[in-house]
């Protein structure tokens, strides 16, 4: 009785991390496509959710390949995977609250590795496999969209920079409509299948699934492309305000650059099998293809504040996830534990939003 | 530590991304120009230009989706 209440806790937090996974990302895809105005705000984000809940259904390879080569499979139980989820989750939250892209597969797993150190030490986690899945590819992602959106742009003002503007820009923006679906689907592939897979694992420790094979039920693989769908089409649109307008203000040449170049950037390094985050690519896209144009056309400072959210990424989901697995295991080993902090996390966002309305209505009244 | 970087990929990328983005860029650029030089070319009358700019857009928007189309290939075979 007490694992199928963890199992069913996982699985919701699991499609609640998903969900704040769409609404957090759906920025890379439509911010740029929105702030030129190739696309309706509404237009943008039912066609990415639609695009994303596709993707999830198109490969399932990603799904058996979640927390592998970074925490010690041995020492993943229901409860450090809750607390891993519960550690992204709350970096999502924080990173979406202050407006800041930041790759919600970082905060995945650093909430894993954060949860898996505080139940079995250090010996639970393989340094090598986070430098070669998360610090190189964080390093490299940015500065490589940076240099090839900035070439790209450059490119296309000689190209196109004698021809009238005004069926240029239309150009472009017809151009960001497909840049931005590639980037949509990609997502809706890559992301919607670590839920998947993390509920699949779950299914397997809690001996619902045969641990020999890893196959994905169906009602999860239509939960989990549902959770993401919805998330992306209630759009974080704090976040999709920093990368559409405050990194540059962007002609839609310089969207259709920075989308082009970093939807390029993450399919070929999709095929090389050398897997990116969207989040640094567009963000190191954006700036490039502003940068390109004028160095000061590029808000340093809020590029600052989006580099050091990157940084924080993985040591504050981390620390987060270490400490909801500390306050399960208080409550022993059973499904207390997670039963509370579930429920308290609960209340304590219903408490947030409870007064946040109060305050709009005050606000209102004045 | 080092050993769990590997250059030879790494570098692979660096070149392969760089080309696929301006690649990019270039072909839908080609489309653009392509189909505004020809309609400022049908304007004054010069329909042999108009022509061989109708189908340099061609040529450019069949790249572009081949290219989009090889995408949706990456992402299905990943």
């Amino acid at each position: 009785m007490g694992s199928d209440v963890i199992l069913v806790i996982v699985v919701v937090t699991a499609l609640a991390f998903d969900f704040t996974n769409g609404f957090h990302d759906t920025a890379n895809a439509i911010a740029t496509s929105v702030s030129t105005r190739a696309m309706s705000p509404r237009f943008a984000v039912a066609m990415s959710a639609v695009l994303n809940f596709a993707g999830a259904f198109i490969s399932l390879k990603v799904a058996a390949t979640v927390g592998s080569g970074i925490v010690d499979s041995a020492a993943v139980t229901t409860t450090v995977v809750f607390a891993g989820l519960i550690g992204a989750i709350a970096w999502n939250l924080a990173t979406w609250w202050a407006g800041l892209p930041s790759s919600s597969s970082h905060a995945l797993i650093g909430g894993l590795i954060g949860s898996a150190f505080a139940a079995s030490g250090p010996s639970a986690i393989n340094v090598d496999g986070i430098v070669e899945t998360v610090l190189v590819p964080a390093a490299v992602a940015p500065l490589l969209a940076f240099v090839v959106a900035a070439s790209t742009i450059g490119v296309i003002y000689r190209m196109v920079g004698s021809l009238r503007p005004g069926p240029v820009n239309r150009g472009y923006r017809l151009g960001q409509i497909v840049s931005g679906s590639m980037f949509s689907l990609a997502h809706g592939t890559n992301d919607a299948q670590k839920t998947m897979g993390i509920i699949t694992l779950a299914l397997i420790a809690h001996g619902n699934l045969p641990a020999n094979s890893f196959d994905v039920p169906v009602w999860v693989i239509v939960s989990s492309a549902t959770a993401i769908a919805l998330g992306t089409y209630i759009g974080g649109w704090r976040i999709i305000r920093t990368v559409g307008s405050r990194i540059i203000k962007m002609d839609p040449a310089q969207g259709f650059a920075a989308q082009g170049a970093g939807a390029a950037v993450v399919l070929t390094a999709s095929h090389l099998g050398f897997p990116l985050s969207t989040t640094h690519v567009i963000s190191g896209g954006v700036m490039g293809a502003g940068a390109a144009k004028r160095l000061s056309a590029v808000r340093w400072g809020v590029a600052g504040n989006i580099a050091f959210a990157w940084i924080l990424t993985l040591p504050a989901a981390a620390i987060i996830g270490a400490a909801v697995y500390g306050m399960c295991s208080a409550f022993g080993s059973g499904a207390l534990g997670p039963l509370v902090v579930a429920l308290g996390l609960v209340a304590l966002l219903i408490a947030v939003l409870v007064r946040r309305f109060a305050q709009q209505r005050v606000a209102a009244a004045q | 530590m080092i050993a769990a970087i590997d250059v030879g990929k790494l570098f692979e990328l660096v070149w392969a991304a760089a080309l696929a983005g301006i690649a990019v860029g270039v072909c839908f650029s080609l489309v653009i120009i392509g189909v505004v030089r020809a309609e400022d070319c049908r304007r004054n009358r010069r329909s042999g230009s108009a022509t061989a700019y109708a189908a340099l857009s061609v040529v450019a928007a069949i790249a572009f989706l081949g290219i989009a189309v090889f995408g949706i290939v990456v992402i299905t075979a990943k």
